[in-house]
């Protein structure tokens, strides 16, 4: 979401390793600011990308590339941001997307939600309840997801059993703290959740 | 060679040629393209040439080539629907068939222990 920390692209492209492998998904997802697009830049091995969608402020229209033809007024564009990282070994390259919070703008990532292994859902705890509403549209897409409280300098160090209760969040959904500048600190959060998504679909299947 | 900072000549809605008529979309966004090497043909327009030869050294994804050329995923997904039924692009999906999504869009099992046997070993690295 957060454009302005984009990389204009690379005029020579970074192309796919040659090799066999599978293509395999991450959301990263919260409110603006809350450090999506620094996660993405810590664990990318490119520079990070973007697409700019269309959407008119009928959310309900904004896929319909019909409407983008009259170039409406209310026409606006919407940077998602995404990053790209191929695993050891070479079998799997992961993509992590920017997903922004706000509820209107489902219509432009309900597309690339689409086979993801979940999302990670980065929250602030000076303004915890702006993530509400990422965090319903997760649910409501039966997407799996852990939280990540997003270290900042000046944040309230909150004990992680308040910032549960104050999120609400289910007994099994993994909460964490992360330093999103930080490589591992913000592996860790992915692992996490990739954990938590075995054992889901786990659950889901016995 | 400044192609991704070029100044976009045509709206993205005419970048197909396609009138707006909106494709059935088979692609992923994570689906690779790679060049054919067959030769395009007259009624292509000028952005389904630079997706051409953005993927004629090697392979992107859908979302790649459209964040490459400035365009809407979607957009993006279309231009590649075409050039794939043109025979001017290859394509390759994201997971092989047998382990596609089965559970609502879901990765299978096996690919969700790979990302996290992968994830493990980066942080240790």
């Amino acid at each position: 979401m957060d454009s302005s920390h984009s990389v204009s692209p690379s005029p020579r492209p970074v192309y796919l390793p040659e090799g066999e492998h599978q293509r395999a998904k991450i959301l990263v997802a919260g409110p603006l600011g809350v450090g999506k697009t620094t996660a993405i830049k810590t664990l990318s091995q490119i520079p990070t990308l973007h697409t700019d969608e269309v959407m008119t402020d009928a959310a309900a229209g904004a896929d319909d590339l019909s409407f983008v033809g009259l170039r409406d007024k209310t026409t606006t564009t919407v940077a998602i941001d995404f990053g790209r990282l191929t695993l050891p070994g070479g079998r799997v390259v992961l993509y992590l997307y920017g997903t922004p919070g706000q509820r209107r703008f489902l219509p432009l990532w309900e597309g690339i939600a689409f086979g993801a292994l979940g999302a990670l859902v980065l929250v602030d705890t000076r303004r915890l309840d702006e993530s509400f509403e990422v965090m319903d549209l997760i649910e409501e897409r039966g997407l799996p997801y852990a939280v990540a409280v997003n270290t900042f300098p000046d944040s309230p160090d909150y004990d992680l059993e308040i910032v549960r209760k104050k999120l609400d969040l289910a007994p099994d959904t993994p909460l964490v703290t992360c330093d999103a500048r930080e490589m591992d600190s913000t592996l860790s959060a992915l692992i996490a959740l990739t954990a938590h998504s075995i054992s889901s679909a786990g659950v889901g299947a016995s | 060679m400044s192609r991704g900072h070029q100044r976009r000549l045509l709206p993205a809605y005419l970048a197909t040629g396609a009138g707006g008529a909106p494709l059935p979309t088979t692609l992923d966004t994570l689906t690779a393209l790679r060049a054919s090497g067959l030769p395009l043909a007259a009624y292509h327009t000028p952005v389904h040439h630079r997706v051409v030869e953005l993927v004629t050294d090697g392979s992107l994804t859908a979302v790649e080539i459209a964040a490459y050329l400035g365009l809407p995923a979607s957009v993006g997904l279309m231009l590649a629907e075409q050039l794939v039924s043109d025979g001017l692009l290859k394509a390759s999906v994201p997971v092989p068939d047998a382990l596609a999504p089965s559970r609502a869009g879901r990765p299978s099992m096996q690919l969700m222990e790979e990302v996290l046997s992968g994830l493990q070993s980066l942080r240790v690295a």
